[in-house]
């Protein structure tokens, strides 16, 4: 059995206080943590090799060493848990699975940033886990491990859940400030980066769910250990969020730079491809497909899948079989960026509802020769053109479905009988944006 | 519901503000204010607020919202208006809300979509049934993909129905029997109960004392010394062409003052120099075998020594 860090005590009935403990929870609290000064603390994450677990992989050190100290100005952490990336689900049943672990994990950052008030933006969806956090967070504070001089330390930390109400954007991190600050959840420009001048123009450092659960660990057993569990440059271990044609989809823990094919057919993960394997999207929706030939040759690290030009993102892994049709999976891709688009930025805007209706006029039969290639350029226009990175995560699986399941993209065109004429009808020109 | 601006009648203010301005709901109110530095930040929660009372979001309540947040009517509209989980219009009892993004797609969403309009008999683009029982909307990604097709009742996941309850079982995904199940299981449930009972919009959350200056909050902001001041890390003394030793270490940017300090022959420890924070080398001349040590002091408060550097012969 693999060494777990994070998901060690799924199935346990965790989310009560007392089980948490009798596992061992909580133990941090005490010298283990309160004779670290932050400076310690930031340098033991920094060596730990933690990256952040929400999509971009950020060193977690390097991260909380940007944000300054003795400003004068209050430190915000913000926990992301707004899980809306298609195909991830690992930190929605991380909270209802061990919620103290991530109220552990939001002491020891707290401790490192002189954080006062902390937020854990939920997405709206969750609310049995907004439940579960809330009453876990009663728990902590009846024992005296959250509010004002937590054990006499002097240390004061508050946590409150805030909810969203449906956003995918919210996601992103500055938009997750905007929200949080009660506006609209559209990205602000960097920099300033949130480090510096985030929630309320103060420091914040925005942290996700898994990322923070690494941390009682990483404390317990040292840097080194938990370093030693993944690669050299990707260290630990990773959850991945399973889902499509395996035979026991779920969430998953295995160290970092295991090869995928291990995690999709091993005894204790998900057993095996239902059907023959087509495809797999390795990182969430955004992250580009891998054919079945390349999934075979692929490991879960950071380095290893950008060496195959996609990404480890959100660690949500998505197969499919033969039996699939990805223009209806791309369809559906594009239709949720075009729904999701902020309005901000005018490519993103445009560019993502274009593209999709170009889409669905291909799936209704309505394709006409050179969609594709309309699609392409749309795609290379609208990626790195915008304030955040989501009309980029559009345009990624348009690319990468367009160019490694061509042929079937191109029968879709043709089952259209008109396909050669030119097109006339004004269904598909940009303008509309909802 | 969606981005849309509903196209149903508005209630008037008097009958929103007259569900809003009850003493149970204007105690939550004051503490969403409280959790935050200021108070337009607690919209979204306010909007939820809102919501939960009046079962929909009328424009009057979120008239009401804005005025609690200090926010203008027309920001906290624009704000409601972004976010598709605010029900711009009244739904039926239960609100079937059905995934349709890739990981559920893959596994025959439209099936289920399809299946579930056929037999309720309305769109799945928020349709809702004549006896008000039943809205169904397709939605995008639920967050819950390993159930996929997967479906939420209300604010519960449900894939099936276990032991009389709604349920979503590690691996059980929504099929067409189930969702017959579901809905079945809806009915038997309004024959029972006259009427849904209300849920915490915020999922149970507590009084807490506040953010520290928020208004009516009885908090203060961190100590800045709570915890011990930082020490120097990874000292060490290597010795230079013509001799000399080259001290290097890593400081906290706290740091005001580094004092180094050193012994020979395991004596006691004696002042060397005092650097300022910012140095980050030192030059000088030490005898072979002598130990270094450094402590940093930052605003009047000393560390514990760094690690011992002992000088090459």
């Amino acid at each position: 059995m693999a060494t777990l860090t994070v998901t060690q005590n799924f199935g346990k009935g965790a989310s009560d206080l007392s089980v948490y403990r009798s596992l061992g929870g909580y133990s941090s609290l005490g010298p283990r943590l309160f004779d670290l000064s932050q400076f310690e603390l930031i340098d033991l994450v920094t060596r730990s090799g933690l990256r952040g677990r929400g999509g971009a992989g950020f060193p977690t050190g390097m991260k909380w060493s940007f944000v300054p100290r003795g400003s004068g100005k209050p430190v915000y952490l913000v926990v992301n848990a707004d899980e809306g990336e298609p195909g991830t689900f690992k930190d929605h049943v991380l909270m209802l699975e061990d919620p103290h672990r991530l109220i552990e994990g939001m002491i020891i950052c707290g401790w490192a940033l002189g954080v006062r008030s902390a937020y854990i933006y939920v997405r709206g969806e969750f609310l049995p886990a907004i439940e579960t956090l809330n009453r876990a967070l009663k728990q902590a504070y009846d024992a005296g491990l959250l509010g004002e001089n937590i054990q006499g330390t002097g240390y004061s930390l508050d946590i409150y859940v805030h909810r969203g109400a449906g956003a995918y954007i919210c996601g992103e991190e500055t938009a997750l400030i905007n929200s949080l600050e009660g506006y609209k959840g559209q990205p602000r420009l960097k920099p300033p980066f949130p480090a510096v001048s985030g929630a309320w123009a103060s420091p914040t450092c925005v942290n996700n769910v898994e990322t923070l659960m690494a941390l009682p660990w990483i404390l317990e057993n040292g840097p080194a250990a938990y370093q030693a569990l993944g690669t050299p440059k990707s260290g630990g271990t990773k959850v991945f969020s399973v889902s499509g044609d395996v035979k026991r989809p779920g969430v998953y823990e295995v160290p970092m730079g295991t090869p995928l094919m291990e995690l999709l057919e091993g005894k204790d993960l998900c057993q095996g491809i239902v059907g023959e394997l087509k495809g797999v999207i390795p990182g969430g929706s955004s992250s580009p497909v891998l054919t079945a030939e390349e999934a075979r040759k692929a490991n879960l690290d950071y380095e290893a899948l950008a060496a195959l030009k996609t990404m480890l993102g959100s660690g949500a892994v998505i197969a499919f079989n033969t039996t699939r049709d990805v223009v209806g999976m791309l369809a559906s891709l594009t239709r949720f960026y075009a729904h999701e688009s902020c309005g901000q930025c005018t490519p993103c805007r445009e560019g993502t509802g274009y593209a999709d209706r170009i889409l669905k006029g291909v799936v209704a039969r309505k394709g006409r020769d050179g969609d594709l290639e309309h699609m392409l350029d749309l795609a290379a226009n609208f990626s790195n053109t915008t304030i955040c990175p989501l009309a980029s995560a559009d345009a990624w699986p348009i690319e990468n479905f367009i160019g490694k399941f061509r042929p079937e993209f191109e029968k879709a065109v043709a089952a259209n009988p008109g396909h050669a004429a030119p097109r006339l009808d004004d269904d598909f020109r940009p303008g509309a944006f909802w | 519901m969606g981005h849309c601006h509903a196209k149903v009648t508005q209630p008037t203010t008097d009958e929103v503000f007259s569900k809003l301005e009850v003493p149970s709901v204007l105690a939550r109110a004051e503490e969403l204010v409280r959790r935050y530095p200021v108070p337009r930040s607690a919209l979204l929660p306010m909007l939820w607020l809102a919501q939960e009372t009046i079962g929909w979001l009328p424009q009057e309540a979120i008239r009401w919202a804005a005025g609690k947040c200090d926010v203008s009517p027309v920001h906290a509209y624009g704000v409601s208006m972004f976010y598709t989980m605010y029900k711009k219009e009244p739904t039926g009892r239960f609100f079937l809300q059905i995934c349709q993004n890739v990981s559920c797609h893959v596994l025959g969403a439209e099936d289920i979509i399809a299946h579930a309009e056929s037999t309720l008999g309305i769109s799945s683009k928020g349709g809702t049934t004549s006896d008000d029982l039943f809205t169904l909307l397709r939605v995008e990604c639920l967050g819950a993909c390993g159930n996929g097709p997967v479906m939420q009742v209300n604010d519960d996941f449900a894939t099936d129905v276990v032991a009389g309850a709604l349920a979503m079982p590690a691996g059980v995904q929504l099929t067409k029997e189930r969702f017959d199940r579901i809905v079945a299981w809806c009915r038997d449930r309004a024959a029972k109960l006259p009427q849904e009972p209300l849920r915490d919009v915020s999922g149970g959350a507590f009084r807490t004392g506040g953010h520290p200056g928020a208004k009516g909050a009885t908090t203060s902001p961190q100590r800045p010394d709570y915890a011990p001041a930082p020490p120097v890390l990874a000292l060490s003394v290597q010795k230079t062409e013509d001799g000399k030793a080259k001290v290097t270490w890593r400081a906290d940017g706290a740091v005001t003052a580094l004092h180094l300090e050193a012994r020979r022959d395991g004596g006691a420890f004696a002042p060397v120099a005092t650097l300022s924070g910012k140095d980050k080398e030192w030059v000088g001349e030490f005898a072979a075998g002598t130990e270094l040590r450094m402590v940093s002091e930052s605003q009047g408060r000393r560390a514990k020594p760094s690690n011992i550097a002992k000088m090459e012969a």
